[in-house]
This record gives C-alpha cells, sequence and structure tokens, in this order.
C-alpha cells in the first residue's frame, strides 16, 4: 500500500503548528478583547434583613382529616393494609424547623376515619399515564394491590413531569387517596400533585386535593402543601368526599433520582348517588 | 482510487458516524461537578488571558485551551452565556479525531484492523460517553495515540518532521494531564521491550546462520546512522519540552508554572498511592467494561471489544498476524497490557480513567477482529462470524446510543459517577424566578454554604452576587441562602431571619436545602397568582 506520506505529514503539520500559534495567540490576547468584565464569585454578605418578619403564609398540612372531627358511629378506620417497611428509622441529617417539609413520624399514622363502607375503588381499575413507554413496568402495576417495595412492584416513568392517571369507572364519593411512590429508601418526591375530575382531560369538575409544587415548575400553580419523606405507610390524601370518576397523580422526580415511580395508588369511596 | 484513500474514506465515513453519535443531547445531562469546576477555570483563563497552575489540584491548561475556539465558533460572549455544549463540543472533537488518526497506522496494523478498530472506537460506549464530558481524558487519549502516530510515521519513513510532530504530542500530553506518566512509563517500558524482543530474534537468526555462512554479523550501527536518528530525536524532544512549557506557563505569563507542574506529582504520586474516597479494587474497570448492571436496568457489556482484544494479543503471540510491522503490532500490545495492568494496580480510580487503556485494547481487538475473517476459509462460516461481529457490533452501537439519554438511563450508566440529580437544575431555575422577583434582580445576594457545593457554581452562572462558604459566615442572612445536609444544623443555629425551606437533591446522597427570605416568597407567590388568573 502507497502511503501518502509527504501529503499528510504537511498538512498534519502546518495544522498542529497553526493551531499551537493560534491558540497561544488568543491566550495573550483574551485579556485585551474580552468584552465581559470578570464577574465576582465571592461576594461580601449583606447586612441582615431589615423588613419585620412577618409569620409564615404557608398553612400547616394534615395528612389526616376526618381523624380531628368528633367520634361518629357512623365513621371507620380505612381498611388499609401497609406493606413491609423496607428501611428502618427516620432519614438522617434532617434540619429541625424546616417549615416546608414534614417532620417523620416517630410513630404509626393515626387512623383515618371514613363512612362505614368505604372501600379501595381503584382496585384493578385501568390506569394511563403521561409516559407512553414506561422504563420500568407498567402502568397496571399501579393498581395491582402490590405494595411491597421490591423489584417488580413499581413502574417507572420518565424524568421531568409525569402523571398516572386512574379511571375509576364510576363516579365515586372519594374520602381518601393513599399513594406509595416508592419506599424503598428515604427520598422526596417534587410537586405531588393530586387531582380528581369527572372527565378523562380533567376540564370538568376539577379539584386539587393535594399540591406542594412549591414553585410551580409543574404549572398546575403554586402548592400549599409541604413536601414529605416517603415511607412504608404511602401518603395519605384527605379526599373530602369530593364526587369524582378519574384521579390523577402527578409528580417530577425526587431528591434521589430524576425518574418518577408508582408502587400503588389507592382510592378510598363509596358510589356516588 | 488508491487503497489508502479508500480507507481514509472509509475511517473518514465511521467518523462521520461516531460525530452523529456523540453530538446529539449535549446538553440533556447537568454538569458533573469536575465539568463545572473546569468550565470556572475556563473562564479565568477567558476572562483574564492567563492561566495559572495548581500543583495541589486541577489539571493542566491545554482543556481551557482547546475550548477557547469553541467559544469564538459559538459567538458566545459571556460565560454566563454559554451551556454545556458550548464546552462538551470540545471532547467530542478529540474523541472523532480518535477515530481519524488510526490511518496513520494503516501500513502497519493493516486496513483491515484499522477499519474495525475506528468502528469500535466510534461505537464503544465508554468512549461514547466520556467523549462527551468536558474533562481532559479523551484530550489526553488523542495525543496519546497522535504521539504513538507519529512515532511510528517516523519510525517507517524517518523523517524528522514525524519526531517533531510526535514531540508536540508528548508535550501536549504533559499539558493536558498528569497521568500522562504513566502512559509516558508504558510507552517506554513497550518500546524497550519491543526493542529487546527484536534484537534478541535477529541474534538467534544470525547465529543460526553463521556455520552456514561462515562469518560473523556486527551488531553495532554505523556512528553515521545514530547521528542520523539522533538529531530528529533531540528535535522531537525539545519539541515536547517547549510545548509544554507554553502551555504551562501560559504562553509566557506564569513563569512558575512548568516548575509548578513538575512539582505537582507529588500530590499525584500520594493519590495514587490510595488514601480516599476514590479507592476501588483491581477490577473495577472490568467489573464496569465487561458486565454491569444497576437493577432494574439493563446490562451493559463491552466483553465482545475485549474477547476481540484477547483474540488481537493471540495473534500477536502466535504471530499469524499478516500485518505488515510485528514490530508495531507488538509494541501496541505491550503497551495496551501494561496500561491495563497500572490502571487496575493504582488504588485511585475514578471510571473516565478507563479511558487511557481501552483505546488500545481497541486496537488490538481490531487486529482481532480483522484476523479471525483473515482465518475462516469456509464461506459459510465465514458469513456467519460476519454476521456475529455485525450482531455484536449492533449491540455495541445501541448501548453507545443509551449511555447518552440521560432522561431514561441515568444513573444506571456504569460510567456515571457520583453525578448531580437534575433537581440542581430545577432549584437554580427556581431561584433565578426568585430573583426576577427580587428588587435587586440578578445582583440578588444568594448565599452557599457547603464543603461541596459543585455543580452550582455553574448553575447559578447567571446571577452576578453568589457566596460560596464551607461553614455558615459571621452574617449568613441572604434571600436565598443555600445549605448541604452536613453543614444545615449549624446554618439553622446561624439564621435569624424567617424562611421558607425546601428540599432538593444534589447527588443521590446528598441533598440541599433551599431557604428563601419569606418577604421574598410572598412576593413570588403574589406574582405567580397574579399571573395565573390574567387570561
Amino acid at each position: 500500500m502507497q502511503f501518502p506520506e509527504g501529503l499528510i505529514f504537511r498538512v498534519l503539520f502546518f495544522v498542529m503548528l497553526y493551531v499551537i500559534g493560534l491558540i497561544g495567540f488568543a491566550g495573550v490576547t483574551a485579556a485585551q478583547d474580552h468584552p465581559v468584565a470578570p464577574v465576582a464569585r465571592v461576594v461580601v454578605p449583606a447586612s441582615p434583613a431589615t423588613q419585620p418578619i412577618p409569620p409564615s403564609t404557608q398553612p400547616a398540612a394534615g395528612e389526616t382529616g376526618a381523624d380531628q372531627k368528633k367520634p361518629d358511629p357512623n365513621l371507620a378506620p380505612l381498611p388499609l393494609k401497609l406493606p413491609k417497611p423496607a428501611f428502618k428509622g427516620t432519614p438522617q441529617h434532617v434540619p429541625p424547623g424546616v417549615v416546608n417539609l414534614e417532620k417523620p413520624r416517630s410513630g404509626p399514622r393515626p387512623e383515618f376515619l371514613a363512612p362505614k363502607g368505604t372501600k379501595n375503588v381503584a382496585a384493578g381499575k385501568p390506569v394511563t399515564s403521561s409516559d407512553n413507554d414506561p422504563i420500568i413496568g407498567s402502568v397496571k402495576l399501579v393498581t395491582d394491590g402490590d405494595k411491597e417495595a421490591s423489584e417488580g412492584s413499581y413502574v417507572e416513568l420518565g424524568p421531568g413531569v409525569q402523571y398516572v392517571q386512574i379511571d375509576l369507572k364510576d363516579r365515586y364519593r372519594i374520602y381518601a387517596i393513599v399513594v406509595w411512590h416508592y419506599h424503598m429508601n428515604a427520598r422526596i418526591y417534587h410537586d405531588v400533585v393530586v387531582q380528581v375530575a369527572d372527565d378523562a382531560d380533567f376540564l370538568t369538575n376539577v379539584h386539587t386535593l393535594f399540591n406542594n409544587d412549591h414553585d410551580n415548575s409543574a404549572g398546575l400553580g403554586l402548592g400549599r402543601d409541604k413536601q414529605y419523606w416517603e415511607t412504608y405507610e404511602g401518603r395519605l390524601i384527605d379526599g373530602q368526599g369530593t364526587v369524582a370518576r378519574y384521579v390523577r397523580l402527578y409528580s417530577n422526580g425526587s431528591t434521589t433520582d430524576d425518574q418518577n415511580h408508582y408502587v400503588e395508588v389507592e382510592v378510598y369511596g363509596l358510589p356516588a348517588k | 482510487m488508491k487503497p489508502y484513500w479508500q480507507l481514509a474514506a472509509l475511517v473518514a465515513l465511521v467518523a462521520a458516524g461516531g460525530l452523529a453519535l456523540r453530538l446529539p443531547r449535549l446538553s440533556q445531562r447537568p454538569m458533573h461537578g469536575d465539568e463545572a469546576v473546569h468550565t470556572v477555570k475556563f473562564d479565568t483563563l477567558w476572562t483574564t488571558g492567563k492561566y495559572v497552575y495548581d500543583p495541589q489540584e486541577y489539571h493542566g491548561p491545554v482543556l481551557y485551551y482547546a475550548t477557547l475556539p469553541a467559544m469564538w465558533l459559538s459567538g458566545t460572549r459571556s460565560y454566563a452565556k454559554t451551556s454545556e455544549t458550548t464546552f462538551r463540543v470540545v471532547p467530542v472533537a478529540f474523541g472523532v479525531g480518535l477515530i481519524l488518526l488510526l490511518p496513520l497506522l494503516a501500513d502497519g496494523l493493516g486496513r483491515g484492523a484499522v477499519l474495525s478498530a475506528a468502528v469500535l472506537i466510534a461505537l464503544s460506549p465508554a468512549l461514547v460517553f466520556y467523549s462527551r464530558y468536558y474533562i481532559q481524558e479523551t484530550l489526553l487519549a488523542f495525543f496519546t495515540l497522535a504521539a504513538i502516530a507519529a512515532g511510528w510515521r517516523y519510525a517507517r519513513r524517518r523523517r524528522a518532521g514525524w519526531a517533531v510532530l510526535a514531540g508536540i504530542s508528548i508535550g501536549l500530553m504533559h499539558a493536558t494531564k498528569e497521568t500522562c506518566l504513566i502512559a509516558f512509563a508504558c510507552l517506554a517500558a513497550a518500546l524497550a521491550l519491543t526493542s529487546a524482543l527484536r534484537r534478541y530474534e535477529r541474534t538467534t537468526v544470525e547465529r543460526a546462520s553463521e556455520p552456514a555462512s561462515g562469518q560473523s554479523a556486527s551488531h553495532d550501527r554505523p556512528a553515521s546512522a545514530s547521528r542520523r536518528h539522533s538529531v530528529p530525536i533531540v528535535a522531537g524532544a525539545l519539541a515536547a519540552v517547549l510545548v509544554s512549557v507554553l502551555f504551562y506557563s501560559s504562553f509566557g505569563q506564569n513563569p512558575r508554572g512548568p516548575w509548578d507542574s513538575l512539582r505537582s506529582y507529588a500530590t499525584y504520586f500520594d493519590r495514587a498511592a490510595g488514601h480516599g474516597l476514590h479507592d476501588h479494587p483491581w477490577y473495577y474497570y472490568w467489573h464496569l467494561l465487561l458486565a454491569w448492571r444497576e437493577r432494574p436496568g439493563p446490562w451493559w457489556s463491552e466483553a465482545f471489544i475485549a474477547i476481540l482484544a484477547a483474540l488481537g494479543l493471540i495473534v500477536v503471540a502466535t504471530g499469524r498476524h499478516g500485518a505488515s510491522s510485528p514490530g508495531l503490532i507488538r509494541f501496541l500490545a505491550l503497551y495496551a497490557v501494561l496500561m491495563a495492568v497500572a490502571y487496575s494496580a493504582i488504588p485511585y480510580k475514578t471510571p473516565w480513567c478507563l479511558l487511557q487503556f481501552w483505546p488500545p485494547l481497541i486496537l488490538l481487538a481490531g487486529l482481532g477482529a480483522a484476523s479471525l475473517l483473515r482465518w475462516v476459509r469456509s464461506r459459510p462460516l465465514q458469513i456467519l462470524i460476519g454476521l456475529a461481529l455485525f450482531a455484536a457490533t449492533a449491540h455495541l452501537g445501541w448501548q453507545a446510543w443509551r449511555s447518552t439519554d440521560w432522561r431514561r438511563y441515568g444513573y444506571r450508566n456504569p460510567y456515571v459517577y457520583a453525578h448531580p440529580l437534575t433537581d440542581v437544575v430545577r432549584l437554580a431555575g427556581w431561584v433565578e424566578r426568585l430573583a426576577q422577583v427580587h428588587p435587586d434582580g440578578h445582583l440578588m445576594l444568594v448565599k452557599v454554604i457547603a464543603p461541596d457545593p459543585w455543580p452550582l457554581p455553574w448553575h447559578l452562572r447567571r446571577l452576578e452576587r453568589v457566596g460560596y462558604w464551607e461553614t455558615p459566615p459571621a452574617d449568613a442572612e441572604a434571600p436565598i441562602v443555600i445549605a448541604s445536609n452536613d453543614v444545615e444544623p449549624a446554618v439553622q443555629a446561624a439564621l435569624r431571619g424567617q424562611y421558607e425551606a425546601y428540599a432538593y437533591g444534589l447527588r443521590p446522597d446528598v441533598m440541599l436545602w433551599l431557604r428563601v427570605d419569606s418577604a421574598l416568597w410572598r412576593a413570588y407567590v403574589e406574582v405567580e397568582d397574579r399571573n395565573r388568573h390574567e387570561p
């Protein structure tokens, strides 16, 4: 094989010399013709805020609604079966007194009372999602009754704002929605928004039952609910007896990874009359 | 068309494919902490025109100088307006350049081996992934191969210019990253062993022929030949020193730089001995390369390349290579093996370091693939092997494509290491929106209190008054205070004002707490509510 030695050598040699010369020239002259003044990266700390400190506008979010009412013979605790805990203890290094994060509970969740006969009306119901091609699992896992923190129990949707939507197949009076995103380890999901509606497109009779999107990054409005740690107890959201057929749950990644996970969603209600 | 130009055209085609694989979605992945550090170092060079080498930390200046053309071409006028793509195209260019260097070795390796190696370099998931990383590794791999290729051309033709080019490449290696020393040692050892082997073979042949001819052969080279070689070699060495000195001295502006570049080895020898966070067992790289899975994600494997490289080694050992130069392939085999052993033995390991021994092993893999096809005589078997090679290559390409998809595969990729979450992008986005509400706008004061805040300086680059502390300053108050969870209790104690606080993930095991002054937060809420209710 005839190697075109001379030509290749000359080209490479002059290109290399040219590039080094160019880079050297640029390095020497960059300071003179750079249009932007250097940006100070470390700044002198400002004086403390002088404005009076108003009270927080964030409402105190309660995980239970009905449990705070007076005992009623028509009410009974939700027939909620919890999965096995996958990790023990409260998360480490949680700053004390952080305003918008619920403190990890030391004991079990207080019982949530709902009218007798209330049951999970989402079990086995069809689920759709904003991600047509989940990364792991399928959306069927959201209502299959398996709440364990194990491989094969959850669906993983892509990063960014994603939702799962359950069609209850009929109108129900909803007393509680319980969601387990992922409870293999302690994490906080962002922009958890739970809505119910009468139509699949969420145009009619839309109610927002929970919203902790503090920066409106999901575009559904600012949420006043607190961020919370995922645990084996799931997150119980007060349905306030809202009547609806469709339930939609949004999230936007977590503090541990960018994806969105759903192990199980249960919707506790009674048929609407 | 002459055979060489046919090969060059095919390699260019492969390089175009490699470029197509490396360019898309360059901004999708959040900046790694190390990448962010390099962008700030570049910014210093860009704004001051001077690079002051720090022998304790960071690396040589070539990456930053090589970024200048990318900035000019992009038309970007300030650091605040740069994007991930502007920086990451630099390693992409050198990653593709690695492929384009291969034809220089064609008359030593053989055309089939060169073409096979080009395809494997273009499609190796590790090389694709790190060609999109704004760090020094791809540049170092490129200059190392450039030094070998130029050295080989000099060995073939004895033109002084090639020796000078090899010298320039060696100088650039040194001015890129301190770990070039490992490559220098392995190159020297491989060269010495190859020469020793050749001398031994020559002596054996001559001894065998002595009784027949009755003459004794002289082993000494003529003095004039030695002189002929020494001049280009000295010129190459001078070129290496000159290039290194030019870069480390920031083209004469930092005279201490070259001396500091030598002093730095005390630090790096200590680090290599293993004392810290990045110490891993010897098989660490092989676990990543051969079979890796983050459950429940997919399997990743470049075992196909490793098998072909092993085949290449057998080819070299048995001499059944059919290549025109046994010297070059012996040298490459020795170099690849020595590099792989050295990098496996050093306790300090970061996954991108595998870029220094994986390309030479891929050259051997190319040799293995070409030899495999040549050995097989039966037509049906040739077709079968061809199909198997095609399928395995396609699988590599598919994995390489996956490695560029941060959204779907993120952390389930063997080459992702201590990578920040997209949460930092969200955090920075919200801080910028808060700044729009604050009376000071982008001059709003932000205090970041974290022992390791990277890559926040990159993501907050559009804000002009961001201060960084490892522990809370005397006055920690600010409209925005960002703290990592390890200093959070101290921050809590240092703050008197009222804040809204939110959790963000920096890395999977590190959380950040973003505090927004309550007054600012209320102003933000008002604006958001107003926007929401306006048609």
